[in-house]
């Protein structure tokens, strides 16, 4: 074979959130005209690597080889310079542009005057939609196509820059079938052209069908790498829980029997909700913590959000305590006892401006009346309770709420919640993006909770974390419930297959 | 069918509201107007179709053309996701350094003119320097500079005063076939074209210009994702800093017709362009960054400017109508406003059967692709 260059080398990459470690002495090559799978469960850092050489993000230390040579990636113009193109799994296309403006941004086709030319310029789109199938008009705007078309153009859009490096970081997630062979079909041309590809993705088939590397990352930290051909699907899952999986046999329903003597709480049947939920059904009793589990984006969030009332379901039930709900609003639901804290903390749960003492007693305020007569005195014994209890570590209950850590943030977030003691919890990812001391410290707080009859419905994309506090866990994949894990069955290693979709795919490797 | 499609694409372009609501105002002026004139005048031809008389074109376009030009300026900073509430003063500035430069130095009319758009360009460049570089939110900036602009102007003139030479204005305030001296007959339809007209056509070609490079494509790209844009390398900071500039341009030019309309300065006029010059470009289907286009500004503007003037005659009508009737001047201005708010409710509406047929389009969809895997 004689000597073999990597034509790209990551070494050491270094990159820390505030307390949140996203990478950790993470490490990548790839070799010229190959097409490298980037493996790990949710969180474990791939999107972060992505990001780090399409220039979104600056690594806090570590350094990048290209041909040898040492390179600086800073913005985005430096990433392109060195010859990448990304497709973003969050997708990059400009909604309000047409495709063919999307295709051509930032290097478009010019006449000898500078002017754009828009002639030469719809005859190559509509060249480059050719090639990938895909049926829709150079002028069409982009946010008029579906979900799945506006992937495919995202990687049309990667490609036409003809990158040396081409990243591809979960594209997949939302085509279909004939779409991901068409892409294969170009990834395999881009391949014999010596184009380099990293390819992130969850679909454990596709790295078997595609890719020539893998590297597997584990939180933060890469774990291994090395030819596709010498791992089985078992030594993936292996690296990516730590844990060897055993067979699937017992990943089936846990009868609900054990719990005839536990008051059902919620009851949720056949729920859909257009266009992530397809097909949803699961129970929550009484002083249980109930996880749900899944990839990104399989429809966690909305489900919760539905049983609070903040989001409208086109189809299916559900009943809490034993009454079908028809809340209006999330206020109808917290009126009914309903508690709810959003891992989103910026955007659906604190008021970064008011006051820490504010900001504990929003949600009580929420449940009197309107115009009901609220001392100060009240505010601040309440608040005070609240931070005693959860041990929130504040300057003053009147500093701003922006004052404190991203963790203690988020212990105020759900100490507001407990503290007005509703029947039901629900927690859409309350840990994300919170270090691993507070973390341990909220859980704590709701397996009180719970020991003391709240029922408690955790959705979280970490697995570890999901693992640690669950009772039962739901592992949702494409709308459906895939698995629910309970007693023996629930370890980690069941979770991450059921999550992969693996026991559908299972056969397809073989 | 090629008329069918170029049709179908229109309706889906932004403008296209704002393009209806301005024709409609349109036609319901001309008939306003031509009935309010036949009362008065007797039912001729000339009167029916009273629009389209030279001296009234003329009129209507010298006196607006100001307007229209800052909210063509506006519509492309809402295209960079940014706006200036000051700019009504801006104009104003141009106004006072146009009549005062020549007043007090002695130098050319067009001197002071050149200072002018310097003005404009430098008071342009600040906005646009706290509000993309500083990131100052656009609203507080331009509500800042609003006050220190008039303070500015009445610091260089502090009593409306000034003349501008008739040789300048007088040009501008007629047709097109007024400029020439002894005309042939046959160039007789230049009367129907205003000189503001003619200035309008020649702002909108320098803007084609612009628009047909990269940074027309540009500026949606930044106005609606500057992350995304920066990710494809393109510099949001600097492309925003470009819209303020070519902004300055039309607040120059716009200045400089203002001074030919009034024929004198005031330091304190056209403040509430601001405002209104954004509400037009709003009327004329332009979102908050990255939707929308200069021609939402043209015809948002000329919807603001044809309601006036219906609203009018209108007025005129009714008085001509039931004997007797008589309102001030502010009923004109509170009919005016109160339908320029019903436009700017409509523009809800259609935002809201857009994203409807928008989510039926994507449902559809879906249910097709699930087809296509079975």
């Amino acid at each position: 074979m004689g000597e073999v260059i990597c034509l790209l080398e990551m070494r050491g990459i270094d990159k820390r959130f505030g307390a949140v470690v996203a990478l950790k002495n993470a490490s990548l090559t790839v070799k010229e005209g190959e097409i490298a799978a980037l493996a790990g469960s949710n969180g474990s850092g791939k999107s972060t690597m992505v990001k780090v050489l399409a220039g979104l993000v600056a690594p806090n230390g570590g350094e990048i080889f290209i041909d040898g040579k040492k390179v600086e990636i800073k913005s985005g113009t430096d990433s392109v310079k060195e010859g990448f193109a990304t497709a973003f799994q969050d997708l990059s296309l400009i909604p309000t542009m047409s495709v063919k403006d999307n295709i051509l941004l930032g290097c478009e086709l010019k006449t000898k005057g500078g002017f754009v030319d828009e002639k030469e310029s719809r005859k190559v789109v509509q060249e480059l939609l050719d090639r990938f199938h895909i049926d829709c008009d150079p002028d069409d705007y982009v946010q008029t196509l579906m979900p799945s078309t506006q992937s495919m153009l995202e990687v049309a859009k990667a490609v036409f820059r003809k990158p040396k490096f081409l990243l591809l970081d979960e594209v997949t997630a939302s085509l279909h079938y004939d779409e991901i062979e068409t892409l294969f079909g170009i990834m395999r041309e881009l391949k014999a052209e010596g184009v380099s590809m990293v390819y992130v993705t969850h679909r454990m088939n596709e790295i078997f069908q595609i890719c020539d590397t893998i590297t597997i990352m584990r939180s933060s930290e890469t774990i291994t790498s090395g030819q596709v051909s010498d791992f089985t699907l078992d030594d993936i899952v292996y690296y990516m829980t730590g844990a060897k999986p055993k067979h699937h046999e017992g990943t089936g329903e846990v009868s609900a029997e054990d719990y005839t003597d536990r008051e059902l709480v919620v009851d949720i049947q056949n729920l859909s909700i257009a266009p992530k939920v397809k097909d949803i059904s699961m129970k929550a009793y009484r002083g249980e913590i109930v996880g749900i589990g899944g990839l990104e984006g399989q429809g966690q969030s909305e489900v919760i959000r539905a049983i609070l009332g903040a989001v409208k379901k086109d189809g299916g039930s559900i009943s809490y305590l034993g009454k079908p709900t028809k809340y209006k609003a999330p206020a109808d639901g917290v009126k009914a006892g309903i508690g709810f804290v959003s891992g989103e903390r910026n955007n659906e749960a604190m008021f970064p401006i008011r006051t820490i003492s504010e900001n504990i007693f929003a949600g009580n305020s929420a449940k009197g009346k309107l115009f009901k007569f609220l001392t100060s005195k009240e505010v601040k014994k309440f608040s005070q309770d609240a931070v005693d209890t959860y041990n929130i570590k504040i300057g003053k209950l009147k500093d701003p709420a922006s004052s404190l850590s991203g963790g203690n943030q988020q212990k105020l977030v759900v100490a507001r919640w407990i503290a007005m003691k509703p029947n039901l919890l629900l927690l859409d990812d309350p840990t994300k993006g919170v270090d691993i001391h507070s973390r341990q410290e909220i859980h704590d707080i709701i397996r009180d909770c719970a020991a003391n009859g709240m029922t408690v419905i955790i959705s979280a994309s970490d697995t570890e974390e999901l693992m640690d506090i669950s009772e039962r866990i739901y592992v949702f994949y494409e709308g459906e419930v895939a698995a629910m894990l309970a007693g023996e069955n629930k370890t980690p290693e069941h979770l991450v297959s059921a999550m992969m979709g693996i026991k559908s795919s299972e056969k397809e490797v073989e | 069918m090629a008329i069918r499609e170029s049709l179908r694409r229109f309706r889906r372009k932004p403008a296209f509201t704002g393009c209806m609501l301005f024709i409609i105002v349109l036609i319901l002026n001309i008939v306003v107007q031509g009935w309010s004139t036949c009362m008065s005048g007797g039912v001729t031809a000339e009167n029916i179709f009273a629009f389209f008389k030279p001296s009234a074109l003329t009129s209507i376009f010298m006196s607006n053309l100001p307007f229209i030009l800052i909210t063509i300026g506006q519509a492309l900073l809402l295209i960079v996701g940014q706006m200036d509430i000051s700019i009504g003063v801006q104009i104003a500035l141009v106004n006072v350094v146009c009549i005062m430069v020549p007043q007090t130095t002695g130098c050319p009319v067009w001197c002071g003119w050149l200072v002018g758009f310097a003005a404009a360009f430098a008071i342009s460049a600040v906005c646009g320097f706290c509000c993309s570089v500083l990131r100052l939110p656009a609203l507080l900036v331009g509500y800042a500079l609003t006050f220190l602009i008039q303070g500015i102007n009445v610091l260089i003139m502090n009593v409306p005063q000034g003349t501008v030479p008739m040789a300048y204005w007088k040009p501008y305030q007629s047709s097109v076939y007024k400029l020439f001296n002894n005309p042939p007959a046959f160039l007789k339809f230049l009367d129907y074209i205003p000189v503001a007209a003619l200035v309008l056509i020649v702002v909108l070609l320098i803007w084609h210009f612009f628009s047909r490079r990269p940074f027309g494509k540009h500026i949606y790209a930044v106005g609606t994702n500057p992350r995304n844009a920066f990710a494809v390398g393109i510099n949001p900071v600097s492309t925003q800093m470009k819209a303020f500039l070519i902004k300055g341009f039309f607040v120059g030019v716009a200045g400089i017709c203002l001074t030919l309309m009034s024929a004198s300065g005031n330091p304190l006029q056209c403040e509430e362009y601001g405002i209104k010059s954004l509400s037009a470009a709003i009327i004329g289907g332009m979102g908050w960054g990255g939707w929308g286009s200069i021609s939402c500004g043209v015809f948002g503007g000329g919807f603001l400017v044809l309601i006036q003037n219906t609203v009018y005659y209108f007025f005129t009508l009714l008085s001509k109508l039931v004997a007797g009737f008589t309102v001030s001047s502010y009923w004109h201005n509170f009919v005016s406003d109160l339908i320029i708010f019903g436009g700017l409710l409509m523009t809800i509406v259609t935002a809201k059967e857009q994203r409807k047929t928008l989510q039926q389009g994507l449902k559809a969809q879906f249910k097709r692709g699930e087809k296509n895997v079975r």
